[in-house]
């Protein structure tokens, strides 16, 4: 739980998980650019530090809105769940609905 | 009332390389100082389909962006929470990122959508970028008017804002091009 929770709005509260942030971010985007661009997808790299993060943010996520992103089964953009290959809804606006 | 911006850009970089700046433009600490209104980047989610190399992730982004002392009072916060959703398809070469507002939804509802793939004129040499923003202040009758004011602040910051985005991103891709070349910058 978030124990001291100072003012409401403040935007610290994930920073306690800063370092693992860090180090899962690192570790991502490496693997992105040399393996999954690649064609080196089958395999899910950063595993580790992906559940060391996760663990924290769960801890210190405060925000009602933002933690029930981190329980979803993901993809919670109902435009971008789309998988049928084609592009995403609205590829054209151009004016105003 | 609804404002909706759509824009287009080249960059003369290959799309395994852009989209890997998409990833970094917030993190890069280096960065900081330009997007200074990014507060936080968190990954809540991620997803990867090894069959098809689709690859889901949500982000939350934090930002900061303090508008008029009235406003401020009025909306209680000058701290704004997004929610990215991003799909990559690295068969395809196609990435698309979705990022709306979650905070002062009573307020207001943006929602910008990114779009990057291969430039048909150069596939595996540049990319096109295709960015659409809609801003939709909620009817609010008695502060219509204002409401007026902040949605121009609001198309006007966004507008900055990618203008900035993009500098962040040629400057990433330099470097990783940088980086794949064995130079060190």
């Amino acid at each position: 739980m978030g124990p001291n929770r100072e003012k409401k709005g403040s935007h610290s509260s994930t920073s306690p998980c800063a370092n693992l942030r860090a180090a899962y971010h690192n570790c991502f985007n490496r693997w992105y650019s040399e393996k999954f661009v690649k064609g080196l997808w089958e395999k899910e790299e950063c595993i580790s530090e992906w559940q060391k993060y996760r663990a924290c943010l769960s801890e210190h996520l405060d925000d009602k809105h933002l933690s029930r992103f981190l329980e979803a089964e993901v993809v919670v953009d109902p435009a971008i769940q789309d998988d049928s290959g084609n592009p995403v809804d609205g590829a054209s606006v151009g004016g105003r609905r | 009332m609804v404002r909706a911006y759509s824009q287009e850009y080249v960059y003369k970089h290959p799309w395994e390389r852009v989209t890997s700046a998409s990833w970094r433009k917030y993190a890069d600490p280096e960065n900081k100082r330009t997007l200074s209104h990014i507060l936080e980047v968190d990954t809540l989610n991620r997803k990867l389909d090894p069959q098809s190399g689709k690859l889901y992730t949500t982000r939350a982004i934090t930002i900061h962006a303090p508008g008029p002392w009235l406003i401020r009072k009025i909306v209680g916060q000058d701290i704004c929470h997004c929610v990215e959703s991003t799909k990559v398809d690295a068969q395809a070469r196609s990435m698309q990122l979705n990022t709306r507002n979650i905070s002062l939804q009573r307020f207001i509802e943006v929602v910008e959508k990114i779009q990057y793939d291969p430039h048909p004129d150069n596939p595996n040499g540049w990319t096109i970028c295709r960015q659409e923003t809609s801003i939709r202040i909620k009817p609010l009758s008695a502060l219509a008017s204002m409401a007026e004011k902040i949605e121009q602040r609001c198309a006007e910051k966004f507008v900055q804002n990618s203008a900035k985005g993009r500098e962040v991103m040629e400057r990433i891709c330099k470097y990783l091009e940088a980086e794949s070349s064995g130079i060190a910058l």
